[in-house]
């Protein structure tokens, strides 16, 4: 039997994923609406949403690797993970290590911790290890994301969240270190509180064994569109614990080794 | 072009290897000099994708042994860079080094100066040599080990970007028995040994790896479980199989 091919007006979609942001109203996922969408087909759609903001002043400042944990991908039931772009709009620098976020802005938010990395050489695939990937980057640093689902109640599935810019949804980042590029990163520990408790615990060995593998991956997966790491984009390597649902008020402070802690309010 | 001596001694190489059986050396009696035991490992390589070189005889002292005034050099391909765990069985006389290797973050220069070779150097990983000579108990002429790829065979490469320049020992255990160790310093000057090879192979290119070289003697390599200890508590593991 021939597989399913669905057909899809990538514009279209673009536009609906671009009306649940501004609106903060979900849609059901694409893969019962449009049928069982192809990872090309969502990266198309990703690409094309993109395109659309960036016309409209958007700016991509980097991007974020998702589904880089063995848990979440068995979930998802996928093998590899995907990524997204990151947005200026959502970038809310840490002053003194704190942020505030508005609830509002995002729809069903959840908390990660992550290791973002700041490119320093052009990294262009395919073939790229980590090491060459540690030796491309200018320093590393504790990022918190905040995951968002366009997608009603995060029922996603692969195609969905590739689509829907791999869940992104806000993000900020500690002070870059050099010291921290020269740990070992596989066995750096993270924690997550929220509101004064331990919401969830990680290690960098929990993003594919090692955070800048996810990075090789993301250099190697991009050269498929012909695209490159570029010197000065951020990369958020992957979350190190799992997903921590965010509602107003709440506090979250994350902490990584060695680093100045991060403290989150949505208000 | 190879000459026909040339071509003797890499047709010989390459059917030992295959049949995995040492040779007894070669060169001399060929009448192959450095220079053409250079060509003989660039023709063993044709069409494969190089991602760095090997230093060898870093020491003057291992230099000074083989009538050179300079290191050795040797490719490494994609391939010969393994992960986790590799089989003894592929080798023919394998034995091990503890090593660091650096990868490069900017191009070097043929005439690049040691300071720019230094800024160059992207980060610095330990590594491990799993040597593989074709050359009977490794005895061999510096255009015998030259041909046979300065007895480059796999590599291992640790995954922690430790500080550059990086300073303290290697010390390599087997299945928990300490079997090699070494002091950094003995590797120097890398900075030079880079510089030369940029030189000799015509520059180098952003990405590339480059093994060092060892401190310390190789051993046979046996099945077991590898560990190498260097600066900052940073540690490689690897598997050895039959």
């Amino acid at each position: 039997m021939a597989e399913q091919v669905v057909t899809v007006d990538v514009q279209a979609v673009a536009q609906q994923l671009e009306a649940a942001l501004v609106n903060k109203q979900t849609i059901p996922p694409l893969t019962e609406t449009l049928g069982p969408l192809t990872p090309e087909q969502a990266y198309a759609i990703q690409t094309r949403w993109t395109e659309l903001r960036v016309a409209a002043g958007e700016r991509v400042i980097g991007r974020k690797i998702g589904l880089t944990s063995r848990a979440m991908q068995e979930q998802l039931g996928v093998r590899e993970p995907d990524y997204g772009s990151l947005w200026a709009s959502r970038y809310f620098p840490a002053a003194g290590g704190r942020v505030e976020v508005p609830r509002d802005l995002l729809i069903q938010p959840r908390l990660e911790g992550e290791i973002a990395f700041l490119i320093g050489r052009r990294l262009q695939g395919p073939g790229v290890t980590l090491q060459q990937v540690l030796a491309a980057t200018e320093a590393v640093a504790l990022s918190v994301e905040i995951v968002d689902s366009r997608i009603e109640a995060w029922r996603i599935k692969l195609a969905d969240t590739i689509a829907d810019d791999a869940s992104f949804g806000a993000f900020t980042v500690g002070p870059w270190s050099r010291s921290l590029l020269h740990e070992d990163l596989r066995t750096v520990g993270m924690l997550i509180h929220k509101n004064g408790e331990v919401a969830a615990e990680g290690v960098g060995a929990a993003a594919l064994g090692h955070p800048a593998r996810c990075v090789a991956w993301l250099a190697n997966k991009l050269a498929e569109f012909g695209v490159a790491l570029e010197p000065g984009d951020i990369v958020l390597s992957g979350s190190l614990a799992r997903a921590v649902p965010a509602e107003q008020g709440d506090i979250f402070v994350v902490e990584l080794h060695g680093q100045p802690p991060l403290t989150v309010r949505f208000v | 072009m190879l000459s026909e001596p040339e071509k003797k001694l890499l047709d010989a190489i390459v059917s030992a290897r295959r049949e995995r059986r040492p040779l007894t050396p070669l060169a001399e009696s060929l009448g192959v000099d450095l220079a053409g035991a250079y060509r003989v490992q660039a023709a063993s390589f044709a069409g494969q994708e190089l991602i760095g070189y090997k230093l060898g005889l870093v020491s003057p002292a291992k230099q000074r042994q083989m009538g050179l005034s300079s290191p050795i050099y040797g490719r490494v391909t994609r391939g010969m860079l393994r992960e986790g765990t590799v089989s003894l069985g592929e080798f023919v006389q394998p034995r091990i080094e503890p090593e660091l290797a650096v990868v490069l973050r900017d191009p070097v220069a043929p005439d690049a100066s040691p300071g720019a070779v230094m800024l160059a150097v992207g980060a610095v990983f330990l590594g491990i040599d799993l040597l593989d000579s074709v050359w009977e108990g490794y005895r061999f002429t510096a255009p015998d080990v030259v041909a046979d790829n300065a007895s480059g065979g796999a590599f291992f490469l640790g995954d922690r970007a430790l500080p550059w320049p990086t300073e303290g020992e290697l010390t390599l255990a087997l299945d928990g028995e300490l079997v090699a160790t070494g002091p950094i310093a003995a590797l120097e000057p890398i900075a030079e040994h880079i510089a030369w090879l940029a030189s000799a192979v015509g520059g180098l290119e952003p990405g590339q790896v480059i093994y060092l070289g060892s401190p310390a003697a190789a051993v046979p390599a046996k099945p077991g479980l590898l560990e190498l200890r260097g600066p900052c508590g940073a540690v490689l593991l690897a598997r050895l199989e039959a």
